[in-house]
């Protein structure tokens, strides 16, 4: 492009770089643009379907959401989503009480006691935790955890003397466990970077005041990390919501029983503790797994429970969005701001 | 807190923050210990380790376990020994990894015929015309003929597959390959010499001559192997080769890290001393579910002859071409948000409305993105005018491809998009002052800078796309499949679509065996990309300043 003659060419045969600059351009900004229409083609692929789905006889958008029985296939056909729900609560309820403490202790420790060596490796030791295949987890959970939580209970059992359910083949208890290892570096990943985006001059204040290092991760670094800490909790937990083939593999296909609901002085509904362990020991399908035998059995299209498939997408879609937007919305607005 | 009772003025019980600290130190620990657990049982199922004789054991401690752990300890403080070691590794475990997908696409997917066409219609002129490019830095246009090449190239390639296939049937395999492979090979290798060893010209010529002169000298050696094929041979040789013959040079060479090149010393001599020794003892040696049987046969219904062959193929087809994809247009999305999209008006707030929204597709549930896939490419039929669109088929290479590319994306554009920024601004507005434009700024300044960063965060997105099932069941892929692939529309089986078919079957052997077998062949394959990516992020950061 220069010359080395003393008068250098600043004009220059410029129509070949402006043609090649802006062709560059318009094709940089069409990959852009496929971003935009993957968000289209998922919401117009699920409405589309969807409304296909509630159009039909077979089912109204009360049945859908009231009902509380879903068998695509046997008659009599029944699309009700709330076994599934439960489903899914009972896998994610389980999922967060694994991860949601193993999450964020270890993320205390990486940003206010670990050295810097343990640090570099024990965060990606933590990261492989999610690099996993999911239908993997749920191979482990099938063949591994399952079996071994049952040597547990029954040895329980014997020497205690309790009453304990043994698990069936698939159950909701070992599908819980992997589903809540397989996220625990999303709490604690995310939850780290927040502590460690708390200035040193808070902690030095607290060293200053008195207080020990205890006190200061506690009262200090783990309050003004609060909304991070919060957000990761969410995302963590979207992420079990939508969690699939270890769930699959692990909870089995058949949604669980909607148990019967005690209720407590007259006012709060609750489930009998015997009742939620009864759930958690047999098979709990959640939304997706529904998704993915809907898929397996019947995928000729057309008919109503193929179009059901969509309609749980939709719900699950949205469930998952919502807590994902929601997650970013605490992060932005109550983050703590700092010089 | 201070429990002033107790203690004096100025002491503190430090009991609760020493049980405090050991109580996070052992939650961090819990998960990777559960998961240590459940990988040893998978590994010791799939190695049938169960059978192995206490001699077999011994024997390997002694000639393997031992000096590896003796060479860790010894490179624990030397830094230049470990990364030496990790640089020999790497490249062994990368080239292994490419000649093995080269092997695949090139002489099992394609063929001779086919590859050659191409070599000569799209890798010929493209390499040419970058190698132009590096010679003559000022040729403007280069960059716009590779572009064109891309489009041109496979037109041109696939209306004279008939004449050059007939060339390429003249010159039988093995000279396809040793033309397209090992000669190109010989020049990348005396580049390097010249290029980065600074090899005086007589070294050079050497390195140029000796790698068809190994590939024609190994022909009679290798024609002996009743299952090694000279293209085969051809192929290990360059791509599998020339990396670590360069990671031995490039070690070699700098007496600090010399000692590095004990490493594969003891693996290869203790396993072949192990080997000896057993078999001379005659000891119990484990009888592993995961062998070249498993890796070479198709699915059946009796545990000891199922294998995974078709769903290996499978998977290398996927990850070939989700690389591909989402190489190109991750690189490209981030490259226009971050370089070109205005950041303030109205069309800044249309950029930040697309980051939010690539940020919130990186958290839609996979399976979702296999509704995606059946909506838009297997259950549609549209109509432009005369064009029906009826979709790309259930299940087929190309419809699982694509919709594994728009699952990882956003990961992509995301991790490629930090990389980007972290390159100074700085860099560019020197860039710019010396006249360049933006592209060219991009060019040489952006994309040097941030490669490594972006190639790491692939890599990374691409162990995700291997490891899915769920969209690939949703759009209709099939579980049991004894063929494998044999072009972009044909059915195809993955190995986790494999694992899930059957991870249910009943029988203990298949629980046990196959299926562990299964799940180890995947967890490596993921393991050796891994690997790649971290030695990738690690060898820049140390030359980024």
């Amino acid at each position: 492009m220069s010359n080395e003659g003393q008068t250098p060419d600043l004009t220059g045969d410029r129509g070949l770089q402006t043609v090649r600059e802006s062709t560059y351009k318009y094709a940089l900004a069409g990959c852009a643009l496929l971003s935009v229409l993957t968000t289209v083609g998922i919401i117009g692929v699920l409405f589309v379907d969807a409304a296909e789905f509630f159009a039909s006889p077979a089912v109204t958008l009360g049945e859908f959401f009231t009902s509380t029985r879903f068998s695509p296939n046997l008659e009599p056909v029944s699309f009700g989503i709330l076994p599934l729900i439960l489903g899914t609560l009972l896998i994610t309820f389980g999922a967060a009480l694994v991860a949601l403490p193993i999450g964020l202790l270890p993320a205390i420790y990486l940003s206010e006691y670990a050295s810097e060596r343990t640090r570099s490796v024990l965060k990606p030791m933590l990261e492989v935790l999610a690099g996993v295949p999911t239908v993997v987890y749920g191979y482990f959970a099938l063949v591994y955890i399952t079996p071994a939580l049952n040597v547990v209970i029954r040895t329980l059992n014997g020497a205690l003397g309790t009453q304990l359910p043994t698990l069936g083949l698939f159950n909701g208890i070992s599908a819980s466990i992997v589903v809540g290892i397989m996220i625990i570096p999303m709490v604690s990943s995310i939850s780290e970077d927040a502590m460690s985006s708390v200035p040193d001059s808070l902690r030095q204040a607290g060293y200053g005041l008195g207080a020990t290092k205890f006190n200061v991760s506690l009262r200090i670094v783990v309050p003004a990390a609060v909304s991070g800490i919060a957000s990761s909790f969410i995302l963590a937990i979207s992420r079990a919501i939508g969690e699939t083939m270890a769930v699959v593999l692990a909870a089995g296909s058949r949604p669980p029983d909607i148990p019967p609901t005690q209720t407590a002085f007259g006012l709060i509904p609750y489930i009998a503790p015997g009742d939620l362990l009864g759930l958690y020991s047999e098979s709990a399908a959640t939304m997706t797994v529904a998704m993915i035998n809907i898929a397996v059995s019947d995928l000729s299209g057309g008919s109503t429970a193929y179009q059901s498939l969509f309609a749980i997408g939709l719900t699950l879609f949205v469930i998952t969005l919502v807590m994902n937007v929601i997650s970013d919305a605490i992060a932005s607005r109550y983050r703590e701001e700092y010089e | 807190m201070a429990t002033q009772t107790e203690t004096g003025f100025g002491q503190v019980s430090r009991l609760q923050g020493t049980v405090f600290k050991y109580l996070t130190f052992g939650a961090s620990l819990v998960g990777i210990f559960a998961l240590g657990v459940l990988l040893a049982y998978v590994f010791w199922d799939a190695l049938g380790l169960d059978s192995a004789g206490t001699v077999w054991y011994l024997t390997y401690t002694v000639t393997l376990l031992a000096p590896l752990v003796g060479f860790l300890a010894y490179a624990r403080d030397r830094p230049e020994v470990t990364a030496g070691a990790l640089e020999v590794v790497g490249l062994t475990l990368a080239g292994g990894m490419l000649s093995f997908a080269a092997i695949i696409v090139l002489i099992v997917i394609a063929g001779p015929q086919v590859w050659f066409t191409y070599f000569l219609t799209v890798v010929a002129p493209l390499v040419g015309l970058f190698l132009y490019g590096q010679y003559n830095r000022e040729a403007t246009w280069v960059g716009l003929a590779m572009l064109g090449a891309v489009v041109v190239g496979p037109i041109a390639g696939t209306l004279l597959l008939g004449t050059f296939g007939t060339v390429a049937a003249l010159l039988g395999a093995p000279g396809v390959y040793f033309l397209s492979l090992v000669v190109p090979g010989a020049g990348l290798a005396a580049f390097l010499a010249a290029d980065r060893f600074e090899a005086s010209r007589r070294v050079t010529a050497t390195v140029g001559v000796v790698l068809p002169v190994l590939a024609i000298a190994g022909v009679p050696l290798v024609d002996t192997v009743p299952v090694l094929a000279r293209s085969v041979w051809f192929a290990v040789l360059v791509i599998l080769g020339l990396p670590v013959g360069y990671a031995v040079a490039n070690t070699a060479r700098q007496p600090a890290r010399r000692a590095a090149l004990a490493l594969p010393a003891i693996a290869v001599g203790g396993f072949l001393v192990g080997e000896f020794v057993v078999g001379a003892l005659g000891a119990a040696q484990p009888s592993p579910w995961l062998d070249w049987q498993f890796l070479t046969s198709p699915t059946s219904s009796l545990p000891a002859n199922a294998g995974l062959y078709p769903a290996v193929i499978g998977s290398v087809f996927l990850i070939i071409l989700v690389s591909i994809f989402t190489f190109v247009f991750g690189v490209g999305t981030a490259l226009y948000l971050e370089e070109y999209a205005p950041a303030s008006g109205l069309f800044g707030t249309a950029t930040r409305l697309i980051n939010v929204n690539i940020s919130n597709l990186a958290g839609v549930p996979s399976v979702v993105y296999g509704l995606l896939g059946l909506g838009i490419f297997v259950n549609i039929n549209v109509q432009f005018g005369p064009v029906v669109y009826a979709g790309i088929g259930a299940g087929t290479v190309l419809t699982a491809a694509l919709t594994l590319s728009l699952l990882i994306l956003p990961i992509v554009v995301i991790s490629a998009q930090e990389a980007i920024r972290s390159v100074p601004d700085s860099l560019r507005q020197a860039s710019y002052g010396m006249g360049a434009t933006r592209w060219q700024t991009i060019r040489n300044v952006v994309l040097p800078r941030s490669l490594p960063g972006i190639l790491t965060g692939t890599i990374l997105a691409l162990g995700r796309a291997i490891g899915e099932t769920a969209p690939l069941i949703m759009i209709g892929a099939v579980g049991t499949k004894y063929t494998p692939p044999g072009g972009l529309f044909d059915t195809l089986t993955a190995m986790p679509m494999q694992i899930y078919t059957w991870a249910f079957l009943p029988s203990e052997e298949f629980r046990y065996g196959v299926v562990a077998a299964g799940v180890v062949t995947l967890l490596i394959v993921l393991l050796s990309m891994n690997s790649v990516a971290i030695l990738v992020r690690n060898k820049y950061q140390q030359e980024a300043y």
